[in-house]
């Protein structure tokens, strides 16, 4: 079955199990009448009886009709209502009295325009996490706590980085924080496995740690002298981790023409849903980009089979600079 | 896909302009018309007393036709609509040609 999301404000679209399409009502001046078992000349020259006169009923007829265009789920919305209530851990005294803001998947169905598989993995993307029936995003420090509690219990038993056991996790720091907690953060920060005894065991995406605590560093500047940044990035993560720029994308901008060379926080889920949007947007930070630094802020644009290149094409111009490829806005950005 | 045990197939007749009832008639419960294949696999229409030539049709973009079901009135707490695919139409008879008038008794020129 399908089913049609939208809010008054919103633009319909149809959701199908997987999939999002567009809705709009196309017009004909023709009239179309629907004949359900009407006969096509195929199959009465293969029903070789005699000829009858065949009653047909029109089931109804129409000078429109819908046309379906697949498109990207929309969900930027989730996000949204999930940072209304973030969730600062359990003794965070918000979660005591306030009741609203809390939302089921129910509720998220019924609220983002995307197909339920669409959501259902929007929501592992984003490392949501169910507590008592709602999904819920940590908030960003609650979550820093709990990664750091792992880190260090990890570098003070000397684990190896791809071998990080659930079980003795729990053990040691079910005192401090929940064990779904725990679990939760192994689960967002590592690869899940069992070994040949049937023990589970974490494989710790380094990637993905050393990016969380860049954007520990750069949240609480507006922006950073590059070198430094280099150098309290890599103090900062665990022992046997190396950091590295590409590690940042889509998270962090570098500004290869202040002098001294800078980087600052620019998080692509900040940025607008809409095509045009996100590069008036994007523009407006910068004016000219090349297709290296543009990408990661673009890539989620995509359409099925379309390119970074096609986008570029479509809603930028493009010079060179200094012998380099660069990419500006079409038109005026006030 | 529509297949053995699927969906069922309807076609769908496109005609240009408008139909309209006779006299002072519904369209509800009318006659449209006769609709016959030539041996050529040709449909021909005939309606009222104009025939009209057309052709078959296989349509690039199928439709699927959707039936409603579920609550009449939205609410936040009800339960939602959602529409089921009765059937899927893949063909089209469209009849663009205009209307020739059938014409019974022509008197010959003496």
């Amino acid at each position: 079955s399908l089913v049609i999301r939208g809010e008054k404000d919103e633009q319909a679209v149809l959701c199908s199990k997987d999939k999002t399409y567009d809705m709009k009502i196309a017009d004909t001046s023709n009239m179309l009448l629907f004949i359900p078992g009407c006969k096509t000349p195929e199959q009465l020259n293969a029903d070789q009886a005699s000829c009858n006169v065949i009653h047909s009923q029109i089931a109804g007829f129409s000078n429109n009709y819908w046309e379906l265009r697949r498109c990207r789920p929309k969900l930027k919305k989730l996000r949204k209502l999930l940072m209304e209530d973030p969730y600062e851990g359990p003794d965070s005294w918000k979660d005591q009295t306030l009741t609203f803001s809390k939302y089921t998947t129910e509720d998220l169905l019924s609220l983002i325009q995307a197909s339920e598989e669409e959501i259902l993995h929007q929501l592992q993307v984003i490392d949501a996490c169910k507590i008592e029936g709602f999904w819920r995003i940590l908030e960003f420090d609650y979550e820093m706590k709990l990664l750091n509690h792992v880190t260090q219990l990890i570098d003070s038993e000397s684990w190896s980085l791809s071998k990080v056991p659930l079980c003795t996790c729990l053990e040691e720091l079910g005192s401090l924080e929940p064990r779904e907690m725990i679990e939760h953060t192994l689960l967002s920060y590592g690869r899940k496995y069992i070994d040949d005894a049937g023990e589970v065991y974490f494989e710790m995406h380094e990637d993905k740690i050393c990016r969380a605590i860049a954007q520990m560093l750069l949240q609480n500047a507006v922006k950073f002298n590059l070198s430094e940044f280099h150098e309290v990035w890599q103090q900062s993560v665990p022992e046997g981790m190396t950091t590295r720029l590409d590690q940042l994308k889509g998270l962090a901008l570098v500004d290869k023409s202040s002098r001294p060379e800078t980087i600052f926080l620019l998080k692509v889920e900040d940025l607008p849903e809409d095509n045009q949007e996100r590069f008036n947007s994007l523009f407006s930070i910068r004016e000219k980009w090349t297709e290296e630094d543009i990408t990661p802020y673009i890539q989620d644009l995509c359409a099925e089979k379309q390119t970074v290149g096609a986008l570029l094409t479509k809603y930028a111009r493009s010079s060179m600079q200094n012998g380099v490829k660069v990419y500006n806005s079409r038109r005026p950005i006030s | 896909s529509g297949g053995a045990g699927g969906l069922a197939q309807w076609v769908l007749v496109e005609l240009q302009g408008e139909v309209e009832p006779r006299q002072s008639g519904e369209l509800a419960g009318s006659l449209l018309g006769d609709l016959h294949y030539t041996r050529e696999g040709v449909p021909v229409l005939i309606v009222g007393h104009h025939i009209l030539y057309g052709k078959v049709v296989q349509l690039e973009k199928p439709f699927a036709v959707l039936v409603k079901q579920g609550a009449g009135e939205p609410s936040p707490a009800g339960p939602h609509a959602c529409y089921t695919v009765t059937a899927l139409i893949k063909t089209k008879l469209l009849f663009k040609t205009r209307p020739k008038p059938i014409i019974t008794n022509v008197p010959k020129k003496v």
